[in-house]
């Protein structure tokens, strides 16, 4: 459980370091923008989400919700940015639309792990970044292509994740064992992060530097 | 019982480790075959880019160079022409201004000076008319080639089939073009095809011009003449590139050659 806790934290810590990086080099590129705006509310919400564990216990799966639809929606946006197609808005319609009529069937949903909306999202966002990965085979310097990867990596393990989230929790399981799913997660964010920090480093820290 | 329940639901949380492990190592090799993909691409593209580079700068030599050479022969002809026979009617005119001549001399010196006049002003008419024919701007390219495949007929031993069709759709620009490339096939057909007779076909629709040229000359070997060019098959590829066409030539050793230049009247670039 400690271990857990660790690398969620280093995950989180890196997350706000690189929000900063992020903010501190805003430049006028769309995508860059809308990808500030990502992470920095990712950023809040990781960390209300970590003091509401800390501080009050209570069931904070809410956040979760909160969470997949805010990253669907930014990051559908940011990808909107990258390949130019208006198709993308319509999808962030067709798919918001649908989640707004589950949410309206049944609004305790709201409160435990959504699997079919986290699959849903996430699996769009993965052929997005898929997409963008074959647009840029034939650029010669492509924009973003780092946190691409990561967005791709990260999404692929989380959907699994969340997706059987709420299996796992109904399921009499050591907690050692559910922890590793996890610890898994939890790690491959770091990855991520990482990843949105070598972007920084290698296309906009001369810029800000300079 | 319970252990066993337990163990039961622990093997679903390893299927789905598993399962996540398989998916993620296929991401990861989607990533890498995509970076080992781009390096070829790019690598591909990087080579394409530069053949064209080497290919626009042996063009730009070739332009140099014919361009040096045309002023090689325009000094030579110049000082040949112009500058030698100058030289003579300063000379007699001096002889006559010193006036040691007695009248018949006189006579003969003026008669001298007024044929090698007559003669320079042949040559410098010839030279103007090298460099830019009159009767291309005054009337057209097939008047221009036809007066061309006379004076090669005239001066040359060589007899030239020429049929021409052509009906102005051709800016001056680029017919100016299409002659020089006639003039020069004409120049190498003699030269170094020792050809005795030529056929020149030109004849164009609403949308290309075409030019067909045959020599019954040596004719060259195309395997070798790829590596080294010489300066008059550069100069005619440059300008069939300028003026957007094809061109395709066929050659044995002993059976002479054909050229067939094909332009696209349409998309003419008038440059």
């Amino acid at each position: 459980m400690l271990f857990l806790k660790c690398l969620i934290y280093i995950g989180n810590l890196f997350l706000i370091f690189n929000t900063i990086l992020y903010i501190k080099a805003l430049h006028r590129s769309k995508a860059f923008i809308i990808f500030t705006v990502f992470i920095f509310v990712i950023c809040i919400i990781q960390t209300w989400m970590t003091l509401s564990s800390v501080i009050s216990h209570k069931n904070n799966l809410y956040l979760n919700n909160v969470f997949f639809i805010s990253q669907f929606l930014l990051l559908s946006i940011f990808y909107k940015f990258l390949i130019k197609k208006k198709i993308v808005l319509f999808i962030i319609l067709i798919v918001l639309s649908f989640l707004g009529y589950q949410y309206s069937q049944n609004y305790r949903l709201f409160f435990i792990y959504n699997s079919i909306g986290i699959t849903l999202t996430q699996s769009i966002l993965i052929i997005y970044s898929l997409f963008y990965l074959y647009r840029s085979l034939i650029i010669e310097k492509p924009e973003f292509l780092l946190i691409n990867i990561g967005i791709f990596l990260y999404l692929i393990c989380s959907t699994l994740i969340f997706a059987s989230g709420n299996l796992v929790f109904n399921l009499k399981i050591p907690k050692d064992t559910y922890l590793l799913l996890l610890k898994l997660n939890a790690f491959i964010y770091i990855i991520f992060q990482i990843l949105i920090f070598v972007e920084w480093r290698t296309n906009y820290y001369k810029k800000t530097h300079k | 019982m319970e252990n066993e329940l337990l163990q039961e639901d622990a093997q679903i949380v390893v299927l789905i480790l598993i399962a996540i492990s398989v998916l993620l190592l296929m991401a990861v090799a989607l990533v890498v075959f995509f970076f080992f993909s781009r390096k070829k691409i790019i690598a591909t593209e990087l080579e394409k880019k530069d053949l064209t580079i080497s290919y626009q700068k042996e063009l730009l030599h070739a332009t140099i160079e014919t361009q040096e050479e045309e002023r090689k022969r325009i000094a030579q002809d110049l000082h040949d022409a112009i500058s030698a026979k100058l030289n003579v009617v300063s000379l007699s005119t001096n002889v006559l201004i010193d006036g040691r001549l007695n009248h018949k001399e006189k006579e003969q010196t003026l008669q001298h000076i007024l044929a090698v006049t007559t003669n320079t002003l042949e040559s410098s008419r010839r030279l103007a008319h090298n460099l830019l024919p009159p009767i291309l701007e005054n009337f057209g390219l097939q008047a221009a080639i036809e007066e061309l495949c006379d004076e090669f007929m005239n001066s040359k031993s060589v007899t030239i089939d020429c049929t021409i069709a052509y009906s102005n759709i051709l800016s001056k620009s680029n017919e100016l073009h299409i002659f020089r490339i006639i003039q020069e096939l004409l120049n190498n057909s003699i030269r170094h095809g020792e050809a005795e007779h030529i056929t020149i076909l030109l004849e164009n629709n609403d949308a290309q011009v075409d030019l067909k040229y045959m020599d019954q000359g040596k004719g060259f070997d195309t395997g070798s003449i790829d590596i080294k060019k010489g300066i008059g098959l550069r100069n005619i590829e440059s300008r069939v590139e300028m003026l957007n066409g094809e061109l395709i030539y066929t050659s044995e050793i002993g059976k002479g050659a054909t050229f067939t230049i094909n332009i696209d009247s349409v998309n003419r670039n008038d440059i």
